[in-house]
């Protein structure tokens, strides 16, 4: 699958670290830039919608030690998003098709992060049931990822690491959401 | 706290793992189901101590199975959370009305959610 020909910029939304995005748009691109990050792609073309998430398989806790259990809550928050967001829109576990991008081993010191974020990944969707149609993590290199969400079609690119910082790509901005584990009691 | 029965309730298997190993850990009895009609079915036949739910569910969702088991005099004050990805205050203020206990954004940290469970539970 491949997306043939560029898209005006407006068309164009970024997913970046800690978000989603779901669309049924006919001109509509997701794109991002994974390095030891995972992508999901996911597909139904029952609905002709797909969607994108983009996270680092981390829990926030300053200097602490990495709790297992926490950084996988993390995982399944940001896989649980983007499924919980398809299947509001009328998709299908059965019918819907996940490719899994992403995971590279670039920092030497940090070699397992990129193989331990895509075990999850691939973990995680066989757990809910989601089959695997396509993958491509691992390696050195990073990727830059466009889907067109109302096809399905996917165009997956590595990129050496040291042209990713020339990638025009919009500041960061700090994904909205409620603190985790917020408990109100009414 | 002695050790407490708890009903979870969500479709994500993976979520249900997670939670359930959360809660045993944490010294309780967990069962799980994985929608709100298979967890009324249950209801029905045990009455645990707390009720764990999800609000995004196929067939029933989080709010319709609150509403079903406020109707039922046993149910009536056993407490019920809500788990949820979402925060909205409309999200909210509907479980409240529904007449949830609580709330609990995802992804929960299993200490708060302890915490949540002591509280709601003495």
């Amino acid at each position: 699958m491949t997306v043939s020909g560029l898209l005006a910029d407006e068309n164009r939304i970024n997913v970046i670290q800690g978000d989603f995005h779901v669309s049924d748009g006919e001109q509509i691109v997701l794109s991002t830039v994974l390095g030891s990050c995972i992508a999901i792609c996911l597909y139904d073309p029952a609905i002709r919608t797909g969607g994108m998430n983009h996270f680092l398989l981390a829990a926030p806790g300053g200097n602490e030690a990495p709790d297992p259990l926490k950084q996988r809550l993390y995982g399944a928050f940001a896989m649980e998003q983007l499924i919980n967001e398809m299947l509001k829109r009328g998709a299908n576990r059965s019918t819907m098709r996940a490719h899994i991008y992403g995971g590279s081993n670039i920092n030497r010191a940090m070699a397992h992060i990129g193989t331990t974020n895509a075990n999850f990944a691939r973990e995680f969707l066989r757990e809910d049931g989601i089959p695997i149609s396509h993958e491509d993590t691992g390696g050195s290199a990073a990727r830059r990822l466009d889907l067109k969400p109302a096809t399905g079609q996917i165009r997956c690119k590595h990129i050496p690491t040291e042209d990713v910082p020339r990638i025009a790509l919009p500041p960061l901005r700090p994904v909205e959401r409620a603190p985790a584990g917020d408990v109100e009691l009414f | 706290m002695g050790p407490i029965t708890i009903l979870t309730v969500d479709d994500s298997p993976s979520m249900r793992a997670l939670l359930k190993h959360a809660l045993v850990g944490q010294g309780h009895v967990v069962h799980d189901a994985e929608d709100g009609l298979i967890a009324l079915d249950w209801l029905n036949r045990h009455i645990p101590d707390l009720v764990i739910t999800d609000i995004n569910m196929p067939k029933m969702d989080g709010f319709g199975l609150i509403e079903a088991l406020r109707k039922q005099d046993r149910y009536r004050d056993m407490p019920i959370l809500v788990l949820s990805t979402e925060s909205s205050d409309e999200k909210k203020a509907r479980a409240r009305d529904a007449g949830a206990t609580g709330w609990i954004v995802k992804p929960f940290d299993p200490d708060k959610l302890a915490a949540a469970v002591r509280r709601v539970t003495h």
